[in-house]
Order: C-alpha cells, then sequence, then structure tokens
C-alpha cells in the first residue's frame, strides 16, 4: 500500500513532463550506436563537453603528436653524441674546468670514452660507436648539447623531467599535453606511457595527471607482457558477442536518456552517453593499435626484435591513431633507471642498452619520415641527466646534471644541428644553456601552446608545468 | 690556451656563487603570473584598494621622491612581469638580491632586486637611468660590451632576453610590485605586509562575528537560520528557491549524502508513510547513528588528509599501520568527537595528558616521506626539506585553508604569510619523528610482557646452570656438552624444553601503529631560497604572524605540536571554523560557500554568503565544534532540501547556482558508488574497520576500506579508483573533479566486478515474486527508490520477453546497475 501510494505522488509530480518529450529525447541518437559505432574509426569531431575533446591551441603547432623516448638513469653525453676528444689527451688529469664542487663521486680524473666515434651524415655529426642506427639519422635531428638540471638523483631528476617539479604532487608533461589540446582519437587514450619491464622510477607520477582532471592521465602498458587489456582496463566483454553487447549498450543509452528527459539538462549525463558510445569503439580500436602482427615484415624488421624496438613501433601506430602523446622509457633488466648501470663500468652497461633501443628508434625515425608522418611528430630522445667525463672507480661515471644531451627530431625542429655546447670535456652546460625548464617550455611551443598561457587553477592558484620558469629555445626551431 | 683559461675562471666564479638552484623557487606562486597580476584590477581592487595602489606608486619609473599620481598601465606591468622580472631573477639574483646580500654573496654592492636598488647602484654608480639604455650600467654589462663587467658571467643572455632588458630601461623601467616596498626597508625588520590593514580587509582574517539572521520577504520558505540567509541572496536577486524534492529523492539524497549507500525500499516506505513533521529528521537522525555514517564522512576528511596505505615520497614503502588511523578517524566522526579535539589529537594526540591518542598522529605520521637515493648532503637536504613542505600544506591548506607552502623560498606574494611563517611551522614538524606505539589491550600487553620476561628468565637460568656446572666439573664451557654425563644431560635438556614450552607459550606481540613524537625542541633558521643548507634568521616556531600576531609566545614545550594545535583551535583563530563548516558545506551541496575550501587567502574565491559563512563558524564553536550538530543544521534546512530540477530561466541567471535556488545535481564519489552496488545486489560487507585489503575485488566491503598507493599503480584499487576521479594521494586534495570518460563505462559494461553483480542481482530479480512488471517495480524501489516509469517497464518487457533465460536477466541487470540514476545525487 505504500508503494502505490509512492508511485502516485510520483505520477502527479512527473505530469509536467511530456510523455512526448521523453520519446523524442530517447528517440534521438539511438541509431547512431548501431552501425556508425561498430566501423570503430578515427575523427576529429569528438563531441564537445567530454574532458579528451580536441582543442584549439595557442597558435599554429609545429607538431601535432609527441613520442618521448626516455632513458631513465642518466645516457653518458660524452659516450654517445657530445663527442670530447680531449678527454682521451687529458685522461686522468683534472683540469680546473671539471673540478667541480660536486654533489657526486666524481673526484677522479678524465676518462676518455671507451667507445669509438665517427662522423656521420651531411651535418658531419660525431657519434658514438654504440649508436650506428641512430648515427645514419643524424640529418633528422636536433641536439641539445646543453641541458642542465636541478638535482643528480634519479628520483627528483626523473620527476623533474616529466613534471617540471621535484615533487611528484604536479602534472606530467602528457597530461598537460592531452589538457591542453584535447586527443585526436575517439577511440584511444589520448596519453598512453609504456616501458619494457619495470617501469621508470617516479612511476606512475611520470604520466600522473595530480590535480588536473583523471581523464588527462597517461595509460600504462608494459610492453613485456603486453596485453591490450593492460592499457585499457576491462577492454573486453567476457561472454557477449559485438552484437549482442551493441544490444546492450543501446538499452542503457534508452534508459539514460529517459534519465536526461526527466531531469531535462544534466552535463554529466550528456557526456555519459557520448563517452558510452566511445567505449563501445575501443573495444575494437585499442587491440588493434597494440597488435604489431599487422604490420609488414619489412616494417617489423625496419624496429628490429627488441622490446624497446617494439614498444617504438607501437609508439608509431599509437600517434598514427591519433594519441597525443606517447611515452616509452627504457629497460632491459626490470631495472628502474636502466641506463644508471654505468656506475662501475660504463662499457657494459651502455652497449648493452645502446643495442637494445638504437635500432628501435632509427626504425621509428625513418618509418616516420617514410609515412609522411615525421613532420607532425615530435620526437625527443634523453635522460633526466647526464654522466661526468671524469671517472668513478676506475671505468665507471657517476651522475652529472650540470651538463647533458637530448636531442629531437621532426615536427619544427632544425635538421641536422646542433645547439649549445658543454665545456671542452663535456661536463658543464656552458653555452647556450637549456634547462629541463626551457625544454619542455620549447616542447610545448612546437605543439602550439605558450607554456605561460597553459594554466590549471587548483586551489586558487594557476599551476604552470613550467612553474615560473622555462625560455623556449627559439634557435633550434626550424 | 687562453681561452680556456678565461672560461675555466668563469665556471668556477659559477660553481662557487650560483650556489642556489632553480629547482628550489618552483613552489613560488608565479610572481609571473600576468592573469594574476592584472587580476588585481578586479576583485583585488576591492580589497586592498590603498594598499595595492600605495605600492604601485611607489614602484613608479620615477625616484620615490616623486610619485606619479596613477598606477602602473597594465601593459607595464605585463611586459615586466611576463618578460623583465623573470630575467633577473633567473640571471642576477644569485649575486644582487637580498637573498645574496643576507649569505654574504652580494657582488659590486649592487642588488637588483629592486628599482630602488637599481637607481641607487653599486660599487660602479647607478645601474639604471630610467629612458637611457646607452648610460645604464646594466644593460651595457649584459650586452658584454665591457670585458670586466660583462654579466652575466657564464654565458650572454640571447640577443631576445637583450633587448628586452633595454627596451624596458627605455620605458622608464617601470617596476611594479612590492619589492620596491621591500626596499623602502632594507634591514628585515619592517614587516612586508600591511598586518593591520589586511586584518580589517580580507574577510578570511577578519575575526568571526555572529551576524544577525537577515529577514525575508517569504516566510513561509524558512525552516531554519541558515534559509533565512539563502533567501535573502535569492530575493536580492529576484530568484525564487525550487520546490522541496520529492519525498523519495529526499531520503534518497540524504542517505547518499550521510552515508554514501542508498536508502532501503522499507526505509524509502517508512518514510513516505510518515505524515509527521519530524519524519526527516527522525531519517537524518537514524542516518547519522549509522556507521555508515563514520566510513562515509571518514572518506571526506582522508581526501583532505591525502590519506594512502603507502608511504610515499621518492619511494613507496608501506606502512603496515596507517589503518589505523583512517579507523581512528570512522570512529571519531561516529563518536562525533568536537572537531577542535578532532584537530587537536591530529596534531599532538601522543602528547595528551591523561589519555594520549596516538593513533590519531597518523595525518602525518603516514604523510609522504622523502629519503635521498645518493646520500649527498644536497639531496639529504632536498629530501628533508620536500617532507617538510608535505607538513606543512597538508597542515595548512588542510586546516586553515592557507597555502603556507607557497612561503618556503620567499615571502607569500599574495597572501600575508612569511617565509619565517613556514619555517616556524615547519620547525614544529623538524622535531617531530615516528614511533611505534602498542595498539592493543593494556591486558594483552602485560601478556605479552610476561611471557617475554618468563622467556628471558628461562634463558638466564640456562646459561647460570652452563657456567655453574663448567665451573663446577672443571671443563672448559665450549666442550661442556660433549663431556657431562647422562644425568645432567637430562637435567640440560629439561631445562631446554621448558624454555621451548614457555616460547609456545609466550603470547605473540601485540599490534602497533606508526605514530609522532617528539625528538627535538630546536628552532629552525629560515632556509634562504628554500635551501636548508643556508640558514638565514631563526624563525622561532610560534602560529602565523596574521593570525597570532607579531609578538605571539613562541612554541616550547618539545617540538611545539601540543601548543600548535592550541592556535589551530584557539577562540581568535578566525580559520579554523570557517574551514570546516565551509567544507561541510561543500560536501553537502557539492561546492562550499566558499568555492576553494583549501585556499582563503586573496587568490582563492570570495564566500558566496559570507553571512551565512560566518554565522555557521559562530554557531559551531557556540555548540561545542559538533559536526554532527552541523550536519543536522543543513539537511534541515529548506535550503538543502529543495529540488535539483532543472528550470531554463534561472538556469540563464545563475547557471553556476551560487545562489543555491537548486540542489546542483553531482556525481557520486567513486566509494560511495561501488558501495551502493554491492548494496542493492545485497552482497555488502558491513563489518567497520580493520586492516585494509590489498585486493579490492576480491573484497566486498565498503571501498574504504581497499588498499591505496600514493603512486596510484600499486593496488588494483588504485586504477579503478582513479579513472572515477578520486584524488591522487600526493598533496591535500581541495575537492573531487567530475569526470566522464569511456574507461568508466568499459567498466559497466566489462569488468568481472559489473558482470559479477548483474548475476546476482538478475537471479534475484528473476526468482523475485509476481508478474514482469511487478519484478521491474520491486527492483526499482530498490535500484532507485522510485517505481519504474511506463516506458521503463516496456523496455524491461522488450528486452526480457523475447529471451527470458537467466543471462538475459543478468545482461538486464547490468544495464540497470549501469545507469547514470545509480552514480548521481538528486
Amino acid at each position: 500500500m505504500q508503494f502505490l501510494q509512492h508511485e502516485l505522488a510520483y505520477r502527479l509530480a512527473r505530469q509536467r513532463l511530456s510523455r512526448r518529450d521523453a520519446l523524442r529525447a530517447m528517440g534521438a541518437g539511438i541509431g547512431a550506436i548501431g552501425l556508425a559505432a561498430t566501423l570503430g574509426g578515427t575523427s576529429a569531431a569528438t563531441a564537445a563537453g567530454s574532458p579528451l575533446a580536441p582543442k584549439l591551441p595557442h597558435f599554429a603547432p609545429r607538431a601535432k603528436r609527441l613520442i618521448q623516448l626516455f632513458m631513465p638513469g642518466g645516457p653518458s653525453q660524452v659516450d654517445t653524441f657530445d663527442h670530447k676528444p680531449l678527454l682521451a689527451t687529458h685522461a686522468g688529469e683534472r683540469p680546473a674546468l671539471v673540478d667541480r664542487k660536486s654533489l657526486r663521486n666524481t673526484k677522479m680524473g678524465l676518462m676518455p670514452s671507451p667507445f669509438g666515434f665517427k662522423k656521420y651524415g651531411q651535418c658531419g655529426k660525431w657519434v658514438s660507436d654504440i649508436f650506428p642506427e641512430v648515427a645514419t639519422c643524424v640529418d633528422e635531428i636536433s641536439f641539445i648539447h646543453s641541458m642542465h638540471t636541478d638535482i643528480p638523483e634519479h628520483a627528483g631528476g626523473i620527476l623533474m623531467t616529466h613534471l617540471g617539479s621535484l615533487q611528484p604532487n604536479r602534472p606530467s608533461l602528457g597530461s598537460w599535453l592531452t589538457y591542453g589540446l584535447g586527443s585526436e582519437s575517439e577511440n584511444l587514450p589520448g596519453f598512453v606511457a609504456m616501458s619494457p619491464r619495470a617501469q621508470p622510477r617516479g612511476k606512475g607520477a611520470c604520466w600522473g595527471n595530480a590535480f588536473l582532471p583523471g581523464a588527462y592521465a597517461g595509460a600504462y602498458v608494459n610492453i613485456q607482457h603486453m596485453q591490450p587489456g593492460a592499457v585499457i582496463s576491462d577492454l573486453k566483454s567476457a561472454g557477449l558477442s559485438r552484437e549482442q553487447q551493441a544490444e546492450q549498450i543501446e538499452l542503457l543509452t534508452k534508459i539514460n536518456q529517459l534519465q536526461l528527459a526527466r531531469m531535462e539538462q544534466d552535463q554529466n549525463l550528456e557526456a555519459g552517453i557520448h563517452a558510452l558510445e566511445m567505449a563501445f569503439r575501443m573495444q575494437l580500436s585499442v587491440p588493434e593499435v597494440f597488435d604489431v602482427s599487422q604490420e609488414s615484415e619489412q616494417t617489423r624488421r625496419l624496429y628490429g626484435d627488441s622490446e624497446f624496438g617494439k614498444g617504438c613501433l607501437i609508439a608509431r601506430r599509437l600517434v598514427e591513431q591519433g594519441v597525443r602523446v606517447v611515452q616509452l622509457s627504457h629497460s632491459i633488466d626490470g631495472y628502474d633507471i636502466a641506463w644508471d648501470t654505468g656506475h662501475e663500468n660504463i662499457v657494459d652497461g651502455h652497449a648493452v642498452l645502446a643495442k637494445a633501443c638504437d635500432q628501435g628508434i632509427a626504425g621509428l625515425l625513418r618509418d616516420l619520415k617514410g609515412r609522411g608522418l615525421l613532420d607532425e611528430t615530435l620526437v625527443v630522445w634523453g635522460g633526466e641527466f647526464g654522466r661526468a667525463p671524469t671517472s668513478e672507480g676506475a671505468k665507471g661515471r657517476d651522475h652529472d646534471h650540470y651538463g647533458y644531451t637530448v636531442w629531437m627530431a621532426g615536427g619544427g625542429v632544425k635538421k641536422g644541428y646542433s645547439h649549445g655546447a658543454t665545456d671542452e670535456f663535456g661536463l658543464s652546460a656552458v653555452e647556450q644553456r637549456v634547462h629541463v625548464h626551457d625544454l619542455n617550455a620549447t616542447i610545448l611551443h612546437l605543439m602550439g601552446l605558450d607554456h605561460e598561457r597553459l594554466t590549471y587553477r587548483f586551489s586558487g592558484r594557476d599551476y604552470r608545468l613550467t612553474d615560473v620558469h622555462g625560455h623556449v629555445v627559439h634557435d633550434i626551431l626550424a | 690556451m687562453p681561452h680556456f683559461a678565461i672560461r675555466s675562471c668563469r665556471l668556477q666564479r659559477l660553481g662557487g656563487r650560483r650556489g642556489f638552484r632553480r629547482g628550489y623557487d618552483y613552489e613560488c606562486t608565479g610572481f609571473r603570473g600576468t592573469k594574476l597580476f592584472l587580476g588585481f584590477g578586479g576583485p583585488m581592487n576591492r580589497i586592498f584598494p590603498l594598499w595595492f595602489a600605495a605600492l604601485v606608486a611607489l614602484a613608479g619609473p620615477s625616484p620615490a621622491d616623486d610619485l606619479p599620481a596613477h598606477p602602473l598601465p597594465p601593459e607595464q606591468v605585463e611586459f615586466f612581469e611576463n618578460k623583465v622580472r623573470p630575467l633577473l631573477v633567473e640571471n642576477c639574483f644569485s649575486c644582487h638580491s637580498a637573498a645574496a646580500e643576507a649569505e654574504g654573496n652580494l657582488m659590486a654592492g649592487l642588488r637588483i632586486d629592486s628599482l630602488a636598488g637599481l637607481l641607487k647602484g653599486g660599487d660602479s654608480g647607478a645601474a639604471v637611468v630610467p629612458g637611457e639604455p646607452d648610460k645604464s650600467l646594466v644593460v651595457e654589462a649584459v650586452r658584454y660590451a665591457n670585458e670586466d663587467m660583462a654579466m652575466p658571467p657564464e654565458a650572454k643572455l640571447r640577443p631576445d632576453e637583450i633587448a628586452v632588458l633595454t627596451t624596458w630601461v627605455q620605458m622608464g623601467a617601470p617596476w611594479p610590485g612590492s619589492e620596491v616596498a621591500e626596499e623602502a626597508s632594507p634591514t628585515q625588520a619592517r614587516a612586508p605586509y600591511d598586518w593591520e590593514k589586511i586584518r580589517r580587509e580580507h574577510w578570511a582574517f577578519r575575526p568571526i562575528v555572529k551576524p544577525p539572521v537577515p529577514a525575508v520577504q517569504d516566510g513561509t520558505w524558512t525552516r531554519t537560520e541558515i534559509d533565512h540567509f539563502v533567501l535573502a541572496g535569492l530575493e536580492a536577486a529576484g530568484l525564487a528557491p525550487n520546490l522541496p524534492a520529492e519525498k523519495h529523492l529526499l531520503i534518497r539524497r540524504a542517505a547518499l549524502d550521510l552515508t554514501g549507500l542508498p536508502p532501503t525500499p522499507e526505509q524509502v516506505a517508512a518514510f513516505l508513510a510518515d505524515d509527521s513533521p519530524e519524519a526527516f529528521a527522525k531519517v537524518v537522525d537514524a542516518l547519522l547513528a549509522s556507521d555508515a555514517y563514520g566510513e562515509r564522512w571518514a572518506r571526506h576528511w582522508l581526501d583532505v588528509a591525502r590519506y594512502s596505505d603507502v608511504h610515499g615520497g621518492f619511494d613507496a614503502k608501506a606502512i603496515a599501520s596507517t589503518w589505523r588511523y583512517r579507523d581512528w578517524v570512522v570512529q571519531a566522526l561516529n563518536a562525533d568527537l568536537p572537531y577542535d579535539q578532532f584537530l587537536t589529537r591530529q596534531i599532538a594526540g601522543d602528547l595528551l595528558e591523561g589519555v594520549p591518542d596516538p593513533a590519531a598522529t597518523g595525518l602525518f605520521a603516514c604523510g609522504p616521506t622523502y629519503s635521498s637515493d645518493g646520500g649527498d648532503a644536497e639531496a639529504q637536504a632536498q629530501a628533508e626539506a620536500e617532507t617538510l613542505a608535505d607538513r606543512v600544506d597538508t597542515f595548512s591548506r588542510g586546516l586553515l585553508g592557507l597555502t603556507v607552502a607557497c612561503a618556503r623560498c620567499h615571502d607569500h606574494k599574495f597572501d600575508p604569510i612569511t617565509a619565517k611563517d613556514y619555517y616556524a611551522i615547519a620547525g614544529v614538524f623538524r622535531n617531530t619523528g615516528l614511533q611505534d606505539f602498542p595498539s592493543a589491550p593494556q591486558t594483552e600487553i602485560d601478556a605479552y610482557e610476561a611471557g617475554q620476561q618468563s622467556l628471558k628468565t628461562q634463558e638466564k637460568s640456562i646459561e647460570k646452570w652452563l657456567a655453574s656446572t663448567a665451573s663446577r666439573l672443571g671443563i672448559e664451557p665450549a666442550k661442556l656438552e660433549q663431556s657431562i654425563d647422562e644425568s645432567l644431560k637430562a637435567e640440560l635438556a629439561e631445562l631446554r624444553a621448558d624454555l621451548e614450552r614457555r616460547k609456545q607459550a609466550a603470547p605473540a606481540m601485540y599490534a602497533t601503529l606508526t605514530g609522532l613524537k617528539d625528538i627535538g625542541s630546536a628552532d629552525m633558521p629560515v632556509a634562504l631560497r628554500g635551501d636548508l643548507r643556508k640558514p638565514g634568521e631563526m624563525a622561532p616556531r610560534r602560529f602565523l604572524e596574521i593570525v597570532a600576531g607579531a609578538d605571539a609566545t613562541s612554541y616550547a614545550l618539545g617540538s611545539g605540536r601540543l601548543e600548535l594545535a592550541r592556535s589551530v583551535v584557539a577562540p581568535d583563530n578566525p580559520l579554523t571554523p570557517r574551514v570546516i563548516v565551509n567544507r561541510v558545506w561543500g560536501w553537502h551541496f557539492g561546492k562550499g560557500l566558499v568555492r576553494t575550501p583549501s585556499n582563503f587567502g586573496v587568490l582563492g574565491d570570495k564566500p558566496t554568503h559570507p553571512e551565512l559563512l560566518d554565522w555557521l563558524a559562530a554557531d559551531c564553536v557556540e555548540h561545542g565544534w559538533s559536526l554532527k550538530r552541523l550536519h543536522r543544521q543543513i539537511l534541515l534546512s529548506s535550503a538543502w532540501q529543495v529540488s535539483s530540477g532543472f528550470d531554463a530561466a534561472k538556469f540563464a541567471r545563475d547557471g553556476d547556482n551560487r545562489l543555491l535556488w537548486r540542489m546542483s545535481p553531482r556525481k557520486l564519489e567513486v566509494e560511495a558508488w561501488r558501495d551502493s552496488l554491492l548494496a542493492v545486489t545485497g552482497e555488502l560487507d558491513r563489518s567497520v574497520g580493520g586492516p585494509p585489503a590489498n585486493e579490492i575485488w576480491q573484497s566486498n566491503r565498503r571501498t574504504l576500506y581497499a588498499s591505496t598507493s600514493r603512486t596510484g599503480e600499486v593496488f588494483h584499487a588504485d586504477r579503478f579508483l582513479r579513472m572515477f576521479d578520486a584524488p591522487a594521494a600526493v598533496s591535500s586534495a581541495e575537492q573531487r573533479v567530475e569526470t566522464t570518460v569511456p574507461q568508466q563505462y568499459l567498466f559497466m559494461l566489462n569488468s568481472p566486478f559489473m558482470t559479477g553483480r548483474a548475476q546476482v542481482l538478475g537471479d534475484s530479480l528473476r526468482s523475485l515474486p509476481g508478474d514482469l512488471p511487478e519484478k521491474i517495480r520491486l527492483i526499482y524501489l530498490r535500484l532507485y527508490s522510485r517505481p519504474p516509469e511506463p516506458a521503463e517497464i516496456a523496455l524491461a518487457d522488450a528486452w526480457l520477453s523475447a529471451d527470458p533465460s537467466p543471462h538475459a536477466w543478468q545482461r538486464y541487470a547490468q544495464v540497470l546497475l549501469s545507469a547514470h540514476e545509480l552514480i548521481q545525487i538528486e
């Protein structure tokens, strides 16, 4: 009886809502789900209201997508791309120039690179023998030899690289970019972070959203045991066919639209109806994009067979589908700061690590170029700092945050160009110094965003990726 | 190699003098933030018109004795803040600023951190001649025109940077902002803020005076004092509040709001049948009396407390006992522990006389703690500084609504908070360490101690027996056991067997929890530019000057935490009560009366209803800081009970609902949503408290009890919760955001959790009594607290009559569980 009373009261209250309106709302848009949704195509026309809808940049972008090839642990600049022949002539010495008050164990003399260097390309770039494949791409690359950062410790350095902050409570670069630009893909997350085996130190913070809305968090996948389901949880229905699922979604949409008709207007609910359609499409597109077997034998050979190479190939497939940011971190042995294997002996660690990523990186650059994607895609390679030209023990090198090398290729950067310089021995950036904040400002600039205008108000303050710092490195722009 | 020699020299200077790193600037409040600065023309002007005008006037292009009548044009302010100041900060301040002077590093006697400093100049005379770049030494220096005075020494500025400085001097060297005011007081004795004026004029610092309840035209609508304040605002704007929400929606709203669980159909029916005037009050009281209230509201507080089961910081180390702090919060709320005690115990529970309460101190004991991974002095200082920053930030934003952490490297740019204030508070936490406290009944502790004592006694007996036997027989102790006869061997064996028996009988170690303890009582110095290795003046531990005044008593008892706690809840501190009533309001309405609940500073939002805020704050303190009373007060108001219905005309006038013409519909927090799903399928495990479940999907307990990490990648719950907008526990969360993304729907469509719930619900639905419409009616009442509409029955009919299999029922149930109506509060 009580229920009956309840029902009567309820009906009365709902009388103002005409059934005709309700039915009209119910009918609208449902047809769109059936066919169009199963096609799973990419469209730039993501509905407004979705946090990932494409947004206009501040100015015309030079690059539409970013691939970060992150080398956690600190690759040594003088053993890779910053050739310092004087190290050989001054081996064992400790000239005043490198006798900096150091925070690390770099109190020994200079140690020449154990690797040979050769000149490559029209630009005549000297590259270490451990990167023979990347060496053939130097005419596509802008090297920044004058990088410097705040702290010679991995955790802090890695957070500074990705967050522009030493504390893990700021949004990551990729998160800022998806917040600023949205995604061009309706079927994939806007920001995908990947690594083989270990996640880089700092873990989730490197692709985290911190105080930005959760939609801008990077989706992480481990390439080693890669399953599409690891990228997006709950991608696959355990028991339903695609047709059955379409029916299910149609019913849910109808029920939600009845609720919308009752509420007349509700932004969350409208966005939800759209997100549901997109979810349906993602179920096809996500497994597809991670399935590298769809690539030709020739393409796969281009990237080599290392895990990192596979990651590079997936990175290309992702940006091809409109994913805004791909972060691919290196690791070969489950070590979260892979390139830190240079403390005792630079030869073993660096040679093995370079071998594991050299072909993949070169393959990525060649493949992007071959497909006409390189002009619109920014590729950034580098670690959180470098390693000192003086030795630690006899054969190793300790951290060096005073100077190190990062390189960029693709969208909007000069080709075959080298920017800035470390001193004669490669310890400190001395010419055209570029801080991490400057690098981040430059990346945002290339993507069409003014790093001073890309702000998010949190707790009464406008936050920026570059905080109060950062200058765009104009010299590097093509 | 002359070139080499010059470089070398420069580098040494660089290494020696540019000691502090840009990293320490990062807490800056963004003095390059043009928008913020230009924003002064708006609300700021209303707050500090005279103060600001005076600063701008002082900052004009002419010497200070020739004050311009008008503030600088905004484009000059913008140019300075965007281009000039950052250049000077990054390239000059390390050697030419107050900080450099304090460190004894001031070069050439020149300060570049104020216009006055530039005009006065250094050893070589005035550094700037306004309007005359070619006569200005600073321009000459950056042009590297003069080998002896090429600045900055380590590398020439870029051409565009040199152009910026030249243009600025050409403009007349306009310098806005407070630096001139600081310069007017070269010693640090004079305050950088006009304290009295700010205390008088900024709403948050004014003393709370309970305002009179305003009169309204429509006396029939108002039920409580709250309604007078709300209706007065609406009437002034010519808006009428929505009609009251329908009863079924009202009880649903109350249950979700107070307990995070939907009402049962029986509760709804009882309320609908109760026509007495107290019907709703009875509902509210019952909800407040349930354990579920504490569980729901603890989650709100844990957002502020950046609660996590993992330490966090640079590394992720688990603390086994953080859940005891979580349980403490649940129990404290359920017991309606007065809010002043609630805070006092969280700050200094271990120090309370009589009944110490160390579990409460988990707020700070379980915070992110940074450590150096290399061990060098700089990194260790950095790690300690980050840890202290977390404590000060959580303390000040969470409890006081102030961004004190912004004053870590310099005085706050916008709020009256000095770096000295920061280190006065940081000093308290620097004298605070961690300790394991027993977390068990005394009898259990005594039993454990007795067991251990018994073991020790027996071990001693054995030692004694061995020693005396050895000496009696004259055998070397090491060879004793091989050399004794059988009877002695048997004697020894019995002694050892007894020890073994005692070991078996000894009770296991009792539970402990990690809490705070005092480890010292020393003040710390201001860390110049945030670098702990660069001590400035001492910052005696005491409360914030803006609240406690310049002559506030310093803390002397141990770390000072107990005194700090007393300052927080002191009657003359207006922030604490305003902050908590605003938070509670926000958790009931979706938005606070101040919409930046953790920032009551000048960059925060201003209250939509300042008098109401003060009335509630005063009333709350008057009535013993009871939060349950406050909940009751709010829920029994007409303002809270209005419908959430859309109204185009009112929406056009006040789409943001600042005037509260309706209840804004909002999304349910993810914890409450998952709990609701388990509740409507009848599976929710209602046991309260205890260790967390590391695997959320194998537990039917409330979501509150699932392990979460700070880094967001450790437990299954991390990813799930973040997908539905739970805040990352890296810093105190101000309020939750609402996003809608496809991943949320993939979870609804495909997750084992959802299909599992759907199976349970589908099976139970199928076995309900009655025909299909009756089954649907019962299930709608259970899920949505309302009967279905004909269209909804028609949908069910179309779905289930075609295929009445159990699987079809389950699929139908999954759709009902995924409906938006279940994840919103109407």
